[in-house]
């Protein structure tokens, strides 16, 4: 009996498992997202400029958790990353979090270093540039490019990038 | 009779049967489709003054439109403004390049749209017992936490945020609460 009842057990975490892995919606929006770029191996490094909460979200399965994470550049025209840049966010609650970023520009922050009360402020601080204010405010999406897509338009600012004049846009 | 002479009169009368059924369904469409509600049958909505919307279209702005939120097309209760979702490109007619900040009055426009036409009957209903429970609205209970929201609570009961909107909806509107209101998020 004891047996059976753990092999029932068994057989409803599984099923659970699987059921929170059918998800059409995260699925899709992981889909989109496209393959690996060639050369690059999973990790810190990987898809620059792509929104890394989709796929690291904490779900059933999903790489290691984010709370926030982001790619900066360096230019508003061009894909230079902007390695070794400081970003400092502050939550709603008062508390804040930095994090800076390697040589892909990315950047990234695990529930146990920072879990943020939205809205968020972020800035970003630059050697040899102005610090960059983000002009709103982060709303509920811990991931950067989550709105910050390109090309700029109407419905993005486009990519986070360090201005001279040291206001984003 | 026969069997055979059964079965082709059977299948004759079943066939006529089936026209018929096909000219009453097409009659029947046809009355459906020339039934359109009376044009003095439309929902009237007792809308919230849009002269005054400006300072509380500026707050949900603020509060409310970012693009992670209601500042996503996709999203309803669809807010634009200058730190969020444009309606239109810098240079295009109604955004001059010159002040490329500020919300525009078709922005705004958009904005009391998605406000009024959030809950239309309920928003009639708040306006015409002048705000008197405005709790009704789905606009301010989530913002207050009474209902789930993903963006969290952002008012609290009796602040300068809840008294611009109400003040708003009650005909009274107090600039000054959402001038304080909008002040304390920058």
């Amino acid at each position: 009996m004891r047996h059976h009842n753990a092999i029932l057990g068994i057989l409803m975490g599984l099923a659970g498992a699987l059921a929170l892995s059918c998800d059409p919606v995260h699925d899709n929006g992981v889909d989109a997202l496209g393959p690996e770029t060639p050369g690059v191996p999973k990790g810190p490094r990987h898809r620059p400029g792509q929104p890394c909460i989709v796929c690291h979200d904490g779900s059933f399965g999903s790489p290691p958790h984010f709370t926030v994470a982001g790619t900066i550049y360096l230019n508003i025209g061009d894909l230079t990353p902007a390695n070794g840049a400081t970003v400092t966010l502050k939550s709603a609650d008062g508390n804040g979090a930095t994090a800076s970023t390697n040589e892909a520009g990315n950047f990234y922050l695990s529930p146990q270093q920072f879990t943020p009360v939205y809205p968020m402020k972020v800035t970003v601080d630059y050697t040899g540039r102005k610090q960059a204010v983000m002009g709103g405010h982060v709303g509920r999406d811990g991931s950067c490019a989550e709105c910050h897509t390109d090309p700029a338009g109407p419905a993005s600012a486009g990519h986070v990038f360090v201005p001279v004049d040291g206001k984003t846009p | 009779m026969s069997m055979r002479s059964f079965f082709t009169r059977s299948s004759r009368s079943s066939r006529l049967g089936g026209l018929a059924s096909l000219c009453a369904l097409l009659v029947l469409c046809s009355v459906n489709a020339c039934n359109v509600p009376a044009s003095d049958n439309r929902v009237v909505v007792d809308a919230p003054d849009q002269a005054t919307f400006a300072p509380v279209s500026t707050l949900l702005e603020l509060r409310c439109g970012s693009l992670d939120c209601h500042g996503q097309s996709s999203r309803n209760l669809r807010l634009y403004g200058s730190k969020g979702l444009r309606l239109s490109q810098v240079g295009d007619a109604g955004r001059p390049s010159s002040e490329p900040d500020l919300t525009t009055d078709a922005e705004r426009n958009e904005n009391y749209l998605s406000v009024v036409g959030l809950e239309p009957e309920l928003m009639s209903q708040v306006v015409r017992e002048g705000a008197s429970n405005p709790l009704r609205l789905t606009l301010l209970r989530k913002p207050l936490g009474t209902e789930n929201h993903k963006g969290g609570t952002l008012f609290t009961e009796g602040d300068d945020q809840m008294i611009c909107v109400t003040s708003w909806l009650a005909a009274q509107a107090d600039a000054d609460a959402c001038k304080r209101a909008k002040d304390s998020h920058r």
